[in-house]
This record gives C-alpha cells, structure tokens and sequence, in this order.
C-alpha cells in the first residue's frame, strides 16, 4: 500500500472519468469538446508546420544558417494554391 | 474612383477584387441574417407577458446553438482562407514595375528593358482641368498593358507610405529598406484612382495613384515617347 496507487487515483485519469460521468447527462457538451479540441489542434498543427516548413525560419544556425536562399521558383511553400501549379513553371533565372 | 456619398466597393478591375467583392457579399448576408434574427428575438423577449420560472436546462438546443454558429463559421472560414491563399499567388508577370514612395509623391520604375523612370505628382486644385477629379489627378499615370499579369515592387525612399487601388483591390505598404511585392491583371481598361494609405507627413492626403490600363500596342507607344522624353 506504501507503493501502489490505486489507479482511480490519478488526477489526470480522475479528471477524464469525471468529464465522462458528466457528459452522459449532458451530451451538449459533446459538439463543444470537438469544434474547441479541432480548433485547438488545427490552430497547433499550423504553427507546427509554420516552425518546421516556413524558410523564413531557422533552427539549426551551424549547418542550416540561411534556409530562405535554398528556394527554387519551383517550390510551393504556402499551404495551399488555388489556382497555380508551381511545378509547372519555367525554371528562367541563373543559378548562384 | 468612389463617387459621392458612396457606401460600398468600388467596381473590381481585377479577378481578386471580384473575389473579394463576392465574398463581401456573402459574409454580409450572413451578418444580416444573424442581426435580424437577434433584433427578432429582443423584441419577443421584451413584448411577451409570458414567463416560466421553471426551466433548468435542455440538451437539445445547446446542441443546435453549438453546431449552428460553428457550421456559419467554417461557411465563413473556407471562402476567406481561399481568397487569401490566391491573393499571394504571383502567376508570371509580365511585367514588373518599381513604386517608390516620397514625400509627397510617388515614382515608377520600368526597367525590365530599358530604363524608363518618372515621378508622379498630384496636379493641384487649382491647376485642374473641367472634368478632372479633385486630390486625385497626378501628372503621369502608372500605365499598364490591359489583361496582362503586372509585378510591382513597392517600397519608400524616406518614411512609411502604402501603394492603394481599391478598385484593383491592392494595398501594400511601401517600407524604406524592404521590398514587398504584389501581383495583378486588370480585367478591364480604364482609369483606376487610389490614394497613399499610410499616414506620412504634410501631404499625405496629397500623393494620389493614378494606374491607366490600356491595350499593348498603346502601352508600347506610351513606353517609347516616355523614353524619348526623360
């Protein structure tokens, strides 16, 4: 008894058995939870891609120091086009 | 340009400030909707002699009242997030122009082949010909080809001052030391007006733009006599 907790004990597990006896006599709630945690985890993948994809951005100074001159006129770097294909354009510039 | 007492847009010169046109009109209708039907429900609520002190809750319209105003919204968010994604789409220009700001005034540089540069003041009140529109006739016009994509790198020789057209649906700051880049096609030829849209001395409310969009062969007779004069 000194080492084992019993797993009901857990605040975190506490926490979501509670949300859960709660939402069976609210089922309200449900369409909350799912537009705020779609929201939040959208809204969280973007400034993940925004981190990791953007060329603005740099992490890692020594090897990867200037990630904006590496673009061809080739490269989609927005999320999405509407109306352009970006592979399809003419490459009609020096490379450096 | 805006004629007097005007509320709305102006009519779009290009394909995006159609866009943003309609979806104006989309968004719009939705508030409308949505005002009415609250004006609708003050009204009920404060005209009834009815009451009921006896309501606790109801699962079924917190639900309705959830999903109702989320599923406006993405209607909302999917238009809006499409014509900003298509707002940056630079599609081959063919031709790239250089807008420089001044106080009080604006200069385009064409330089693609040959170096044609030239400043662009306002003609003042006082110097203004029957017809002209007031505070926002310049000089020399920005002049385009008609239908043709057109880049125009916009920056400032001195403090902050913005590139405006409304009716090309255009604004882009012009920031000493930066170069932002828009990208355009008129639709239409015509005469479109926009004025310096950030604050930026004395005469800011006196720097119009003035962009003239006309077919190739007169661009290219306009482009010939510019180079002879200068």
């Amino acid at each position: 008894r000194l080492f084992f907790r019993h797993k009901a004990d857990f605040p975190s597990l506490r926490m979501l058995l509670t949300i859960r006896k709660q939402l069976r006599s609210h089922p309200a709630l449900i369409p909350l939870f799912f537009f705020i945690g779609g929201g939040t985890t959208m809204s969280l993948l973007y400034l993940a891609r925004l981190g990791l994809r953007n060329p603005d951005v740099s992490w890692d100074r020594k090897n990867n120091p200037e990630p904006w001159n590496k673009l061809s006129p080739n490269y989609q770097y927005k999320f999405f086009t509407v109306n352009m294909d970006y592979s399809k354009l003419k490459k009609d510039r020096p490379d450096f | 340009m805006a004629h007097p007492s005007q509320l709305g847009f102006q009519d779009a010169a290009s394909p995006v400030m159609e866009e943003l046109l309609h979806f104006h009109d989309h968004t719009l209708m939705i508030v409308f909707l949505i005002s009415t039907l609250v004006l609708y429900i003050i009204v009920a609520m404060v005209t009834t002699k009815l009451t009921n002190k006896f309501i606790l809750d109801s699962q079924e319209i917190e639900i309705i009242w959830t999903l109702l105003p989320a599923l406006i919204l993405i209607l909302i968010a999917l238009p809006s997030l499409r014509i900003l994604y298509l707002m940056d789409e630079i599609n081959d220009p063919h031709l790239t122009i250089k807008a420089m700001g001044h106080q009080w005034y604006w200069s385009y540089e064409y330089t693609d082949y040959e170096d044609l540069g030239f400043d662009s003041y306002m003609i003042p009140t006082q110097d203004l010909t029957p017809g002209q529109f007031r505070l926002l006739e310049t000089d020399h016009r920005m002049v385009i080809p008609v239908e043709s994509p057109v880049r125009v790198l916009v920056s400032a020789d001195d403090v902050l001052h913005s590139w405006a057209v409304p009716s090309l649906g255009i604004k882009m700051d012009a920031v000493p030391g930066r170069l932002n880049q828009t990208a355009f096609i008129t639709s239409r030829p015509g005469v479109f007006y926009g004025q310096c849209s950030e604050i930026c001395g004395a005469n800011h409310s006196f720097m119009p733009i003035v962009v003239e969009a006309v077919p190739l062969e007169h661009f290219e007779n306009w482009s010939s006599l510019m180079l002879e004069d200068a």
